[in-house]
């Protein structure tokens, strides 16, 4: 039972499917003074908290076991890639954990081992973010080498060539991945001239450079508008410093761009295809959706679920899996971001049936248009949604991720407890509507990856 | 039938009692009983969110299926959520569902194993569910019906997981030989045509055969007590009669020693990047906990991760790999494979590639391994027992998978220790045993196919 093999038991098992009130009181400590606003939630009692650094703190204190985990985020991130230099971000946030200070990448690494943490950085289109995980009995060591990273990464010579020759291999071995086709096929056929269509090139990537990488790391990384969150068997009192001693040596302040909304074109009426020898297509499908403030949001999340992201629960799983036995499985989301709002979804089918599978798709969405659910399906899916709920909070690193995703989108503290009351207001009518003006097979373009067959019918 | 603990609520040692000694929490342990019909049950208390995860774990896999019929324990996994006497096909689901439960199932070689993740107050429930199938599932033998759609399903799982990846389908390949004779040759999906060629008698027989309460193992983790539990798997599993059908012998064999060395090549054009591979005898904790503790940390001394000494020398110096590393299959029953795995840089060939690996491992076995790199590995690996902790569905994996296949809950109190217990000689010893240069191995490689890509 090795320990850090056996999660899942990856290597040699399959699984079954393919898929996944409080009040406010003042808390003040002796020394360092630190106001610390307590909000006693349902599903985790969260402290707010500003250093005395500025940094803008929510932690859960977890005392049952050693670990901290610990988030850190910008709202800032790859779509700051100067023109033609697209993977700087990514070149930058790779190097955050390769030497810094008085240690190469190998000191640093080894440093890391010996405490037992972790850390590494990463970005998508508009954030930032560093995470780290640590034993609490070596969180003043643990910190000091996030300090070190933060304030003196060294962007090497060795680490750099060798990022260079990663992304080398990298941009042969997209060209065979049905997921990475697909989603270049998109974003060309739906908003190619947009930022989110860019994308690493070997020009791009030959472009890069050490000094270019600390440019964009000091535009990126910096004390304004810095989110963390934590989880762990530490105090505010005793974190505060830790994390102001971390960014001590980040600018206070910089410009970063403002991307432009994605204005999805029109949807395509056949098929995009892309060719791939493989036995199986990837179909995937897009339509435009909503913002995250609309106030539909909440029914599209409960239609969703019924439609094609509930699972074994939903319909186009009930139909295209168990009922036809066209795939291992078939979903849908809605990905609703500051920027780009989709509701898209995809499953995998052998070549001779992907004219079959999209049809099948295609005569849900009717039926859902036409129909709309049933008051059952209603129920069942607020129930699934709001039941499950807390399953989301049995860990120190879910929670710290689930706070994390809460300050990227700027929702309150308390939201974790209004979510499901926002779930459940939605009504039979609502998602109806909302089915109508969204679901229309005619809103959705599908791009086929493999080599498809029946796509005529 | 071995119980884990004969009788009695047990309390054990301190899971990470090293690590933990100053801590905030040191008196976390596992509770144990084994119910009258021969269920084990183990309980593993995580009182921070009010959320169990419910799994039982059957003491059947792939290993146990009879000649020409590969692909049944999988297969028969997803029958389980068919029909019952009491549950139409999919309200097992639906129900689990209505309650806010996530689950699923899956199937190793050695076990099978299905769970739900609930909130606490559900448990009981779950419980039922999970006994309905174990005793009243209902097969559906109508040639159009359930269980042959079902078979459908699985052919389009086989093709994702195996016959879109040519990763995946070399090393199907390379498996097939060096377990070859022994029940683990055919991967866990089965074969294609035996997939489709199965039965829903086959499916009858299978459950007939393995699914009884004396051939589990219960494991809940989260928030509950070792007493709620009891009360809970009494009411809902303890009334199961045994079937008497499961006589507990399973088909786990001594994996004979490679006796030639033979070279494995698959090529594909959806490839672009080369790999290559080289499969030795292994073992496995199971057989030989101290000789694979050894193995394990002698091979994240040698390529365990980007401070190993393979990487340091052929990633970062030698720039001729862009990555290479060392791993083994400890954690099956019998013994799997040790293997040596490298991609070349740009420009750099395969035969280039494999003598400049094999010249640094040569080098390294002859050099030895320092203390310091051998105390940081053994470091990583005893902390990985506290990290586990932080995930309740974690735990529940960690120690179903090893209990199941006939592993004690000592020894995973004790791992923290042992893994700290492992010398530097006694790492290179093992790793000196299993490459040593008169061994016989597969070698394997991943190759660019022409094509009209």
């Amino acid at each position: 039972m090795r320990i850090s093999l056996l999660f899942g038991g990856a290597v040699a098992a399959l699984g079954l499917a393919a898929c996944a009130p409080g009040d406010t009181t003042t808390d003040t400590a002796s020394a360092p003074a630190l106001d610390v606003q307590v909000h006693d939630g349902e599903f985790a009692t969260i402290q707010q908290f500003t250093t005395p650094g500025g940094v803008s703190v929510w932690l859960v204190e977890e005392p049952s076991i050693p670990i901290l985990s610990l988030r850190m985020a910008w709202t800032a991130g790859e779509t700051n890639d100067p023109a033609g230099v697209e993977g700087l971000t990514n070149a930058m946030v790779y190097h955050m954990n390769e030497g810094a200070g008085e240690l190469d990448a190998q000191g640093f690494f080894k440093g890391m081992e010996e405490l037992n943490m972790s850390f590494s950085c990463g970005a998508s289109n508009e954030s930032t973010f560093c995470n780290s995980s640590m034993l609490t009995d070596n969180a003043n060591e643990s910190f000091e080498m996030i300090t070190l990273a933060l304030s003196e990464p060294r962007f090497d010579d060795g680490p750099f060539e060798r990022f260079l020759r990663e992304q080398e291999v990298g941009l042969q071995t997209r060209e065979t991945n049905p997921q990475y086709l697909a989603s270049r096929a998109r974003a060309a056929t739906l908003y190619p001239d947009h930022a989110y269509a860019r994308e690493m090139s070997a020009e791009s990537i030959a472009a890069i450079t050490q000094d270019a990488m600390r440019a964009q790391k000091d535009l990126l990384m910096v004390k304004e508008g810095l989110l963390v969150t934590a989880v762990g068997a530490m105090s505010p009192q005793e974190l505060a410093p830790l994390i102001d001693q971390a960014v001590a040596g980040l600018p206070d302040r910089s410009e970063t761009a403002e991307t432009s909304n994605v204005v999805l074109a029109a949807a395509q009426t056949a098929p995009v295809t892309v060719d791939l020898p493989q036995p199986q297509s990837l179909v995937t499908f897009a339509a435009p959706a909503m913002t995250r403030e609309d106030p539909d949001f909440y029914t599209a999340v409960v239609l969703n679920y019924t439609f094609g992201g509930g699972g074994f629960q939903s319909r186009l799983m009930k139909d295209l899996r168990v009922e036809k036995g066209l795939t291992y499985g078939v979903y849908t989301q809605v990905s609703s971001q500051d920027k780009i709002q989709l509701w898209s979804g995809g499953g995998q089918t052998k070549n001779e049936s992907a004219g079959e599978f999209i049809a099948g798709v295609k005569a849900n969405m009717e039926t859902m248009v036409a129909d709309g659910m049933t008051e059952e399906e209603l129920a069942n899916a607020k129930a699934y949604l709001t039941g499950s709920y807390p399953l989301g909070f049995d860990s120190n690193a879910k929670i710290a991720g689930r706070m994390m995703g809460v300050r990227l989108d700027e929702l309150p503290v308390d939201f974790f407890d209004k979510r499901n009351a926002m779930v459940e207001a939605v009504t039979l009518e609502d998602v109806n509507r909302v089915a109508s003006e969204y679901l229309s097979p005619d809103n959705f373009t599908f791009v086929v990856v493999g080599q498809p067959e029946g796509l005529d019918g | 039938m071995k119980y884990l603990i004969s009788g009695g609520l047990a309390a054990m040692a301190v899971f990470g009692s090293t690590a933990l000694a100053d801590s905030a929490e040191d008196t976390w342990a596992p509770e144990t009983f084994t119910l009258d019909n021969g269920m084990d049950v183990v309980v593993l208390p995580d009182h921070r969110a009010p959320v169990v995860t419910h799994m039982v774990w059957y003491k059947v896999g792939a290993v146990d299926e009879d000649q020409g019929k590969s692909g049944i324990a999988h297969l028969f996994e997803h029958v389980m959520f068919k029909d019952t006497d009491d549950l139409e096909d999919g309200e097992f689901a639906a129900t689990v569902a209505r309650l806010g439960g996530q689950h699923n199932a899956f199937t190793s070689w050695d076990y099978t194993a299905y769970y739900q993740r609930v909130a606490k107050q559900h448990l009981g429930k779950m419980m039922a569910l999970e006994a309905e199938r174990m005793t009243d599932l209902i097969i559906d033998e109508d040639p159009e019906g359930s269980f042959i759609t079902e078979r459908d399903v699985v052919k389009e799982e086989r093709r994702q997981r195996v016959d879109n990846n040519p990763g995946v389908i070399l090393r199907e390949k390379v498996l097939a030989e060096f377990w070859k004779g022994h029940p683990y040759e055919i991967t866990v999906i089965g074969r294609m045509d035996e997939v489709e060629a199965l039965t829903p008698q086959d499916g009858i027989d299978f459950y007939n055969k393995f699914y009884s309460p004396e051939n589990t193992i219960l494991i809940v983790a989260g928030d509950v007590t070792g007493d709620e539990v009891r009360t809970l798997a009494e009411e809902h599993y303890g009334q199961i009669e045994p079937s008497g059908l499961v006589d507990g012998t399973r088909k786990w064999a001594d994996v004979p020693a490679l006796t030639e060395t033979q070279e494995i090549v698959h090529s594909d054009p959806k490839v672009r990047q080369p790999v290559w591979y080289r499969y030795y005898n292994g073992t496995s904790q199971k057989r030989d906990q101290d000789f694979s503790l050894a193995l394990d940390v002698g091979l994240d001394v040698l390529g365990g991760g980007n401070t190993s000494l393979l990487y340091v020398a052929l990633v970062e110096e030698q720039k001729l790999a862009v990555n290479v590393g060392t791993f083994a299959w400890t954690g099956l029953h019998d013994n799997g494979p040790a293997v040596i795995y490298a991609t070349p840089s740009p420009g750099v060939s395969m035969e280039e590639l494999e003598a400049a690996v094999m010249a640094e491992m040569t080098a390294l076995m002859e050099t030895g391994f320092s203390d310091e790199d051998v105390a940081r590995v053994r470091n990583s690996m005893a902390a990985a027992a506290i990290y586990a902790r932080d995930s309740q569905e974690n735990m529940a994996n960690l120690f179903g998978g090893w209990l199941a296949i006939g592993g004690s809950i000592e020894d995973l109190m004790s791992y923290e220790d042992d893994v700290r217990g492992v010398t530097a000689e006694a790492a290179l010893a093992a790793v000196r045993t299993t490459f040593a240069t008169d061994n016989h191995y597969i070698e394997a490689q991943l190759l660019p196919a022409e094509g009209e890509l």
